[in-house]
């Protein structure tokens, strides 16, 4: 549980579903692993003897190097998706993210132009979904991936209903 | 999957909206206008074809030689074919091209084969362009452009009216925008074009003295010196050569921003904000009131000697197109003016500053140092609150410039040393608000905070706050937005106004727990009753005058 000191105190965050771990986890692999595969090419080739220039250290040191990197990103995975968060106020809506590069948002009601609920096929076969809202700015990054599906389809009416109350034009 | 949308209806464009609308009152652009448009075409025809004969002119042959003359016809045939078609489907798209202004909306039908329906609805107005380039300007033709808040291309554009009949339109959409209802007795009486006061002109001496000191002028003579040493040293002339396409580019580059910029006039109507502009082509905006969603004045180090500044804004319907020349001129508010100007065009988008004393904190904005102590809220300072003494190595000239201060009506945002910038945002244009912090700014005990509004070339960012003041503005900003959207409920703006005058009472008293401090009803400076526009509009009276002389 975490929060970090960038939030408004006396919040109580609603997490999302722990199972978004294992979207994350499938997205990583499917990343980093294809990254790693083609990075160590070189080192195939080169122990074949078909290259003869990256020398052994260097084809060894680029997978290497990436390796490390991808595991760093593994290990914090689960840390990053209990950072996610979101408070529903009276007015708006708080979302926050992040432990190393924390970021707080809020947005009010009234400014909501749409919701978009998408779930991918991973999501979609845990039963969660992501819930996406827009305001007339480009800028607002308003994103809640994880959410129960269920749970996804009772925010999407409460901020429907809230920004139908509130509603304010540009 | 996508559903639930917050029940803002779009506005903009309704495709196959006009099927059931009244046939009356359809009118068509200028039959000369496919020509103006397309003039460049049939050039492009008759040089093609008529290149043969020209050059034979030149060359002082006789017009027609023996190897010609069987050809002629053919080429006259061909040529005669394609001017012909192009003629008609130049006639036809005029035929099929048709608008109305009537109940509330624009309609637009065109296209010939592929028909195109489209309505905007006209409290949706976020801005009004007349726009004349060179050759409409020559024949007294203008173009219209309605803008709605789609960040993309316009709305509606009718090209070509005739001058007088485009600023008759604009008149009468911008008076049913604003809530104006049209004559029982004579429904089809034409608008009354709203009375107008130039407030500022940018003199063309001062133009060019801007673009010879602009953050362009700076890379030029930089390049510049750079080629000469580096053909001194290699003595190589040929680097001159290199040269003379990147001058050709520079001096179009002037002469575009020149032009577009030329004769820059602002002047204030209680319909909005008129600014034209233009050597060549000219082009007249008007932007109603409350349209600015964003505002940023900056200044170029250079300015500095003449004191000079630039303003930009954020408008719904301009959108980003920030690279391209027509684009960027849209959205600079002022070119180039003097501090005495800043505050006037701050006047007229912002007629309620939210404070007693606007020229003190907006000058602070514009050019003001918090004390090297680093004690925040500085009397001197016009009340900035900025970034903490123990993160000066994380910004080492900036962190006595980099600062916030909130009035009732907006919050301001300065930062830049060198390059000086102040953004300026009323609280009921935020769409949302962000705070963020890495790990380098959490050791320092900073956070930014993230305005977000439409797109635009502002984009206004509060660079490392004290994390304890930043947070307390998340919050409190959070709170005047959300206090700010409450007043302002109608498209309207002339209700709005009728509205703020009536009930501003009873609201007063509900609203008495609200932690925010209220503002008097924003009447100032906004429009008043057609009847009395004119009156109300001379005598209101300016906050941003009540002090002394500025000082530049």
């Amino acid at each position: 549980m975490h929060s970090g000191a960038i939030d408004p105190p006396g919040l109580t965050w609603l997490r999302v579903s722990p199972k978004y771990v294992t979207v994350r986890l499938a997205g990583w692999a499917f990343g980093n692993l294809l990254l790693l595969a083609v990075l160590s090419l070189p080192l195939v080739f080169v122990q074949a003897g078909w290259w003869h220039w990256p020398p052994l250290w260097l084809a060894v040191a680029v997978p290497a190097g990436m390796l490390v990197l991808a595991l760093w990103r593994l290990v914090l995975i689960p840390r990053q998706v209990r950072a996610i968060g979101y408070a529903e106020r009276d007015d708006d809506l708080l979302i926050r993210r992040g432990i190393f590069f924390q970021r707080t948002l809020v947005v009010p009601y009234g400014r909501m132009q749409y919701v978009d609920i998408g779930a991918g096929p991973v999501e979609r076969a845990l039963g969660l979904c992501t819930l996406k809202l827009h305001t007339a700015s480009a800028g607002t990054d308003a994103e809640i991936a994880g959410l129960p599906a269920e749970e996804g389809a009772r925010l999407r009416e409460q901020l429907s209903a809230r920004g139908e109350a509130r509603l304010a034009g540009l | 999957m996508t559903a639930g949308g917050t029940g803002v209806a779009p506005g903009s464009t309704a495709g196959a909206g006009g099927a059931g609308s009244p046939q009356s009152g359809w009118l068509r652009v200028h039959p000369a206008s496919p020509f103006v448009r397309g003039w460049l075409a049939l050039a492009a025809i008759g040089f093609f074809f008529g290149r043969d004969t020209f050059e034979r002119l030149l060359q002082g042959g006789p017009l027609v030689d023996e190897q010609f003359a069987g050809r002629a016809p053919w080429l006259l045939l061909g040529g005669g074919t394609v001017l012909l078609l192009t003629v008609l489907g130049y006639v036809l798209s005029w035929y099929f091209t048709r608008y109305q202004v009537a109940e509330g909306y624009v309609r637009v039908n065109t296209g010939v084969v592929f028909k195109q329906q489209r309505q905007a609805r006209l409290d949706r107005v976020q801005a009004i362009d007349i726009v004349q380039p060179l050759l409409a300007r020559i024949f007294g033709l203008a173009e219209l452009r309605f803008e709605v808040a789609d960040a993309g291309e316009s709305a509606v554009r009718l090209a070509y009216l005739r001058a007088e009949e485009a600023r008759q339109l604009r008149a009468t959409i911008l008076s049913r925008a604003a809530g104006v209802l049209p004559d029982p007795q004579r429904p089809e009486a034409p608008a009354v074009e709203a009375p107008e006061h130039a407030v500022l002109t940018v003199p063309p001496s001062r133009l060019a003295g801007s673009l010879l000191l602009s953050e362009q002028s700076f890379f030029v003579v930089l390049g510049g010196a750079l080629s000469v040493v580096l053909s001194a040293v290699t003595e190589n002339r040929s680097f001159y050569f290199y040269l003379i396409p990147a001058a050709l580019g520079l001096v179009a580059a002037y002469w575009s921003s020149f032009n577009k910029g030329y004769h820059f006039t602002a002047a204030v109507s209680p319909d909005g904000i008129r600014l034209r502009y233009g050597l060549l082509d000219t082009q007249a905006q008007t932007l109603p009131p409350g349209r600015i969603q964003a505002l940023r004045v900056s200044q170029p180090p250079l300015w500095r000697i003449f004191g000079w500044y630039r303003m930009q804004v954020n408008v719904a319907g301009y959108g980003t197109s920030g690279g391209s020349g027509e684009g960027s001129a849209r959205t600079t508010l002022l070119p180039v003016g003097t501090h005495a100007d800043v505050l006037t065009m701050l006047s007229l988008v912002l007629p309620d500053p939210g404070t007693p004393e606007p020229v003190r904190i907006f000058t602070a904005g514009l050019s003001g140092l918090a004390d090297p102590s680093g004690a925040p809220g500085q009397d001197a300072d016009g009340g900035f609150v900025t970034t903490p003494r123990r993160a000066r190595l994380l910004a080492p000239l900036g962190w006595r410039r980099n600062g916030f201060t909130a009035t009732d009506t907006a919050l301001l945002l300065r930062s830049g040393r060198w390059w000086r910038h102040l953004v300026v945002v009323p609280h009921q244009r935020t769409q949302s608000i962000a705070l963020q912090q890495g790990p380098l700014a959490r050791r320092f005990g900073v956070a930014d905070l993230v305005l977000h509004t439409t797109a635009g070339p502002v984009s206004p960012r509060l660079v490392q706050a004290g994390l304890d003041e930043g947070r307390a503005l998340f919050d409190a900003q959070s709170a005047r937005a959300r206090a700010a959207r409450k007043r302002q409920s109608s498209e309207h703006w002339l209700d709005q106004v009728r509205q703020n005058t009536s009930v501003s009472e009873p609201a007063e008293a509900a609203q008495a727990g609200d932690p925010v401090p209220r503002q008097p009803p924003q009447t100032a400076g906004s429009p008043g009753e057609p009847g009395q526009r004119g009156p109300q509009f001379e005598h209101r009276q300016d906050p941003y005058r009540q002090e002394g002389p500025h000082h530049d």
